[in-house]
């Protein structure tokens, strides 16, 4: 055992100065990344939005359609999906002119099925005596939706959206292994010509938790204002 | 300005309301009482299609809908509701909205008013109902007679023909009941038609015209509020005032 600490040669475990040489490299990466996050969390979150409310509906061709929907794309791998879109789907005559918009497709639609969930229970945790007073009031279900359910349902779905996009920030790595030149394929390639794994993955993982820590912050900002209704008890 | 023949209601195989008829003449307050579980509630929701009945005729002001056969059409519904304006038990406020923003919202979203407008007629409801200076205040930070004052006001802002109040003083603490019940008596006295689910009978006789008594989903009595609430003739009647006396 101790033998095996000594034999440990520190200085191969983080090498500082690789670092920072590839970071003009890895930040370029990481714009991919935010690329492709930035995108799929929009998407996935407009998306979830209309597969919610098909999911609700009481017309079998919308909520069917929904719940396959959302239990294929929670019930396969994102990775495997990816594949299918990149690798699979020419077959058909339809290619995606980059990987790029590949990955954002894939994600997108991924995620929207989380999203779908985490927005339905949101809206069904809204009491059913808002919309009682909003129908007697004359509001039509998407007035009523949109001016009164919405609203309060987005604070009760931010802490797991949140955890969604933290999801989608992480899973974006997911796009290097269909070429595209993201965060993580950026890292893969200074270790394959480098042969010093431990210092780029470990700086990738650093870059991918600032990304991740500011998106927690930008949640804490949110919550102060989505709460600011509530007196402080 | 009501009128309601042969109302039935049917929640899966208990019959809510059995066949109700009455009617409410404009200006009219018109109470409605009873055991828990006898329809009163059930009875209010239909006049605005919160509940759908499966028989039966409805008619508010110039509208007047058929419930036997083929289903309700949004726009029968919402020509009916445009008669009338509810009072909940729970207020049901939306609470990311300030008071004012409160009683605006429908108006300014419904019939597309201009704002300015509808927050000068909305700050002088709020002060009819004693609420002006709580216009920027969210719910959550109101006392229940509160909320309730500012739930009439809402309701008020569509100029409804008629008021619904379904046991509008039930969820609130014994010593703001008063506060609201002045605020529902000042609408009486200007003439406002109001059928009002209660249990409070002294406001009762007080306020209304005429007070229906219900029981099983039947209106079992109605009439002066005198005859019905002091001197009733039917059995059921007396035991109902008897139990509630002790």
């Amino acid at each position: 055992m101790i033998d095996w600490f000594r034999q440990i040669q520190w200085e191969h475990l983080f090498d500082p100065e690789l670092a920072w040489n590839s970071l003009p490299l890895l930040l370029q990466g990481l714009q991919i990344t935010l690329l492709i996050a930035l995108s799929s969390m929009a998407f996935s979150l407009v998306l979830g939005l209309f597969l919610a409310v098909g999911r609700m509906s009481k017309r079998w061709y919308f909520y069917l359609p929904a719940r396959m929907y959302i239990s294929f794309m929670r019930g396969t791998p994102l990775l495997v999906f990816l594949f299918i879109l990149y690798y699979g789907i020419p077959v058909l005559g339809i290619q995606f002119n980059s990987a790029i918009v590949a990955a954002i497709v894939g994600i997108s639609m991924n995620f929207a099925a989380y999203s779908a969930e985490v927005i339905r229970s949101a809206i069904m945790s809204v009491p059913r005596g808002q919309w009682e007073s909003a129908a007697s009031l004359q509001m039509t279900y998407w007035q009523t939706l949109r001016r009164i359910v919405i609203p309060q349902a987005t604070r009760i779905a931010l802490p797991p959206t949140t955890n969604i996009f933290l999801d989608i920030v992480k899973g974006t790595s997911l796009a290097s292994v269909i070429t595209v030149h993201e965060l993580l394929y950026s890292a893969r390639l200074v270790a394959g010509q480098t042969f010093d794994s431990m210092t780029m993955y470990i700086t990738a993982a650093l870059i991918y938790w600032g990304v991740c820590i500011v998106i927690g912050y930008f949640q804490e900002r949110l919550e102060v204002r989505y709460n600011r209704y509530l007196t402080k008890r | 300005m009501i009128t309601v023949e042969k109302l039935k209601k049917v929640y899966d195989d208990t019959t809510v309301l059995k066949s109700i008829d009455f009617t409410v003449k404009k200006g009219e307050v018109v109470c409605l009482v009873g055991p828990s579980g006898s329809g009163k509630t059930t009875l209010l929701r239909c006049l605005n299609l919160l509940e759908v009945p499966e028989e039966g005729t409805v008619t508010i002001g110039k509208k007047t809908v058929d419930f036997g056969g083929k289903k309700l059409s949004k726009k029968d519904t919402n020509e009916l509701r445009a008669y009338s304006g509810m009072v909940f038990q729970g207020f049901h406020l939306f609470p990311h909205k300030t008071v004012i923003e409160n009683i605006i919202e429908a108006p300014l979203v419904v019939q597309g008013r201009d704002k300015k407008e509808l927050v000068a007629e909305g700050e002088e409801l709020l002060q009819k109902v004693g609420m002006l200076e709580h216009k920027d205040k969210y719910p959550d930070a109101l006392s229940g007679g509160q909320q309730q004052r500012a739930a009439i006001a809402r309701a008020l802002m569509m100029k409804p023909e008629v008021m619904l109040f379904d046991e509008p003083t039930s969820a609130l603490d014994p010593q703001t009941v008063g506060e609201v019940l002045r605020v529902i008596e000042d609408l009486a006295k200007e003439g406002q038609t109001m059928v009002i689910v209660t249990h409070e009978m002294n406001f009762a006789r007080r306020v209304s015209n005429q007070v229906l008594f219900m029981d099983g989903g039947y209106i079992v009595e109605k009439g002066e509020p005198e005859d019905v609430l002091v001197s009733p003739k039917e059995k059921r009647t007396r035991e109902f005032l008897q139990l509630i006396k002790e």
